[in-house]
């Protein structure tokens, strides 16, 4: 008992003076132990490498697999597709077998795939994918959705696509990538101003925030051909657009009927409503996934804060239950938790909660985080951070882990936006 | 301390407003300063007193910018000095239109701080309307923490961002 207190005494009095005001929550999940074994006609082997590497990545990415060095195997990849011997896995520790044959007919690569759990004795799921992309890449991608599905029930996101904002001087451009990076190309040019962006539910549209002539304005950006139409272009405040799930409207905070406000426009009848009245600031509206509440930041009580709005009947409620300044919600996809940016005494931190504000998870600290966005399975987050001056976006899993940076040092990155 | 956006405040000022006057408004600006504007000067000085003698009696504010308290759009005394002589201004020069311009220090979130910097150009524009300044006489504009006058961390530089420029178009 002695010896707890004086070490707790001692862990009080050697914390620094700028402690870290974030209990980071961590989960207990520890990453499945993954054996994963492909193979390939010889003359496919530089193929087969590449799919190796990036399933292998795409799933670890995910902090949910821990893929176990081939060296350790006891059987070769051709001796599985014969026989699958559990007793050798289970030796080496692997939870979760994949094997995966990858073979090319007339342009067309295919992916035979089956995956084993060896303490159950087990096959889970056996399937074949098929991409006719002269890139690996895509197939890749299915594959290591296929086995992230069979494995943990959940949808995979790893053919997602990944916006951002990069800053250069006073303009900015808006990025588009994969989910783990590859095929970053500029999409949008020189923009005075890009704030906000989020994707259409069809992912086709970007609606974004941006200035022209000093003034700012709501914009649909079209992916695919880069046209840009106006759709909020009144007095004062147009910004933080946000679609609904079912892609028919898009809230947004508007302030010239007097104060900012949140509004929601309906896209087919070119029609806005207001929704909010209050002669505080209400911002950064985000749907629940069935499009029945709005959760926005307000200083009605003094401070940002977080609440939600039921829309049927207007009823409010509070979400962030502590802290002084509380702000950018973003719904969680799966509706169970809602993410947010929190602050005390200006350390930032990235947090969730669930719906009614109880159960708060910090899961990021340190530098000025901002700008959360859920990936399509709610089990990730991208943000933003800066650190000595210098902001990249990072993501996380939404259950708590280590943060990753996926943009470059030598980049102002900001506001990432994950696809549908 | 707010030299600088003084400064940037003045060349806007005498760009838009025609080169009409000449110098930094952090600077006092003498009394008929006006009267001294090239365009007068350029006018045959025989006739020169029924032109000095049109609005003789109210100065170019000193200032136009409004400062802020952190997270606060309320006007404090010294603001509403400032937006006194800026009305008074306004209210001697008929033709001139105005922009607004809300400005945030970087702490907290941007678009948060977006609005804010809206609030804090909607009270300007209140209390402007409210002593006379007709309201199609104003613009208003925020710019949240996006451009801030002062690049830094620290009391010092947020004290000036946190801030409300009247621009004169």
């Amino acid at each position: 008992m002695f010896k707890t207190s004086l070490a707790l005494f001692l862990l009080f009095f050697s914390l620094p003076a700028q402690a870290v005001e974030f209990d980071i929550y961590q989960s207990d999940y520890k990453p499945l132990q993954l054996a994963l074994l492909m193979d390939a006609k010889i003359e496919d082997e530089a193929a087969r490498k590449q799919l190796y590497h990036i399933v292998k990545s795409d799933l670890e990415s995910s902090h949910s697999f821990d893929t176990l060095n081939p060296l350790s195997f006891l059987a070769t990849a051709s001796e599985a597709q014969t026989k699958v011997e559990y007793a050798d896995w289970r030796i080496i520790g692997a939870e979760i077998l994949a094997l995966c044959r990858l073979s090319k007919a007339r342009g067309v690569w295919r992916a035979q795939i089956q995956v084993h759990d060896p303490y159950r004795d087990k096959l889970l799921s056996i399937t074949q994918l098929d991409s006719s992309s002269a890139s690996l890449r895509p197939l890749a991608h299915m594959v290591a959705n296929h086995i992230y599905k069979t494995v943990t029930g959940i949808t995979g996101h790893f053919s997602s696509k990944i916006l951002y904002v990069r800053k250069h001087g006073d303009l900015a451009d808006l990025i588009y990538m994969d989910q783990d990076g590859a095929n970053q190309q500029v999409v949008g040019r020189d923009f005075t101003l890009l704030l906000s962006p989020d994707w259409s539910p069809d992912g086709r549209n970007v609606a974004l925030n941006t200035y022209v002539g000093n003034r700012p304005r709501l914009e649909l950006f079209d992916l695919a051909t880069g046209k840009r139409k106006v759709f909020g272009k009144f007095k004062g405040l147009n910004s933080t657009p946000e679609f609904s799930p079912d892609g028919r409207f898009i809230a947004a905070s508007l302030s010239h009927t007097g104060n900012t406000e949140l509004h929601i426009y309906d896209i087919a009848k070119r029609r806005w409503r207001q929704v909010t009245k209050h002669p505080a600031i209400d911002t950064t509206p985000t749907w629940s996934p069935d499009g029945k509440w709005l959760a926005f930041t307000s200083n009605r009580d003094g401070s940002p804060q977080i609440y939600r709005l039921r829309l049927a009947d207007g009823r409010i409620k509070k979400v962030s239950l502590t802290g002084r300044y509380n702000t950018s919600p973003v719904w969680s996809p799966r509706g169970d938790r809602i993410a947010f940016i929190t602050h005390k005494d200006w350390e930032y931190a990235l947090a969730t909660v669930r719906v009614d504000g109880s159960d708060i998870r910090y899961l990021a600290t340190g530098g000025r985080i901002e700008s959360p966005s859920w990936s399509p399975n709610a089990q990730m987050l991208l943000f933003s951070r800066e650190t000595n001056g210098i902001r990249k976006v990072y993501r996380i899993p939404s259950w708590g882990g280590k943060m990753e940076a996926i943009t470059a040092a030598n980049e102002d990155a900001s506001d990432p936006a994950w696809s549908p | 301390m707010n030299f600088k956006q003084c400064s940037t405040f003045g060349m806007v000022f005498m760009v838009s407003a025609g080169l009409l006057f000449i110098g930094c408004a952090k600077k006092e600006v003498p009394v008929g300063a006006a009267a001294k504007s090239p365009t007068v000067k350029s006018t045959p000085s025989r006739t020169a007193p029924k032109v000095v003698a049109v609005k003789p009696a109210v100065q170019k504010p000193a200032s136009h910018s409004i400062y802020f308290a952190f997270d606060e759009s309320r006007l404090d005394t010294a603001a509403r000095g400032i937006l006194n002589a800026n009305a008074a201004w306004l209210e001697a020069n008929p033709g001139l239109t105005i922009v607004v311009e809300g400005n945030c220090d970087e702490r907290g979130s941007r678009e948060y701080n977006l609005a804010l910097g809206q609030r804090r150009a909607d009270s300007i524009r209140d209390y402007l309307a409210e002593h006379g300044v007709a309201d199609s006489r104003i613009e208003t504009v925020s710019f949240g923490e996006e451009r801030p006058a002062c690049e830094g961390s620290g009391e010092a530089c947020w004290a000036q961002n946190r801030r409300a420029d009247i621009v004169t178009r």
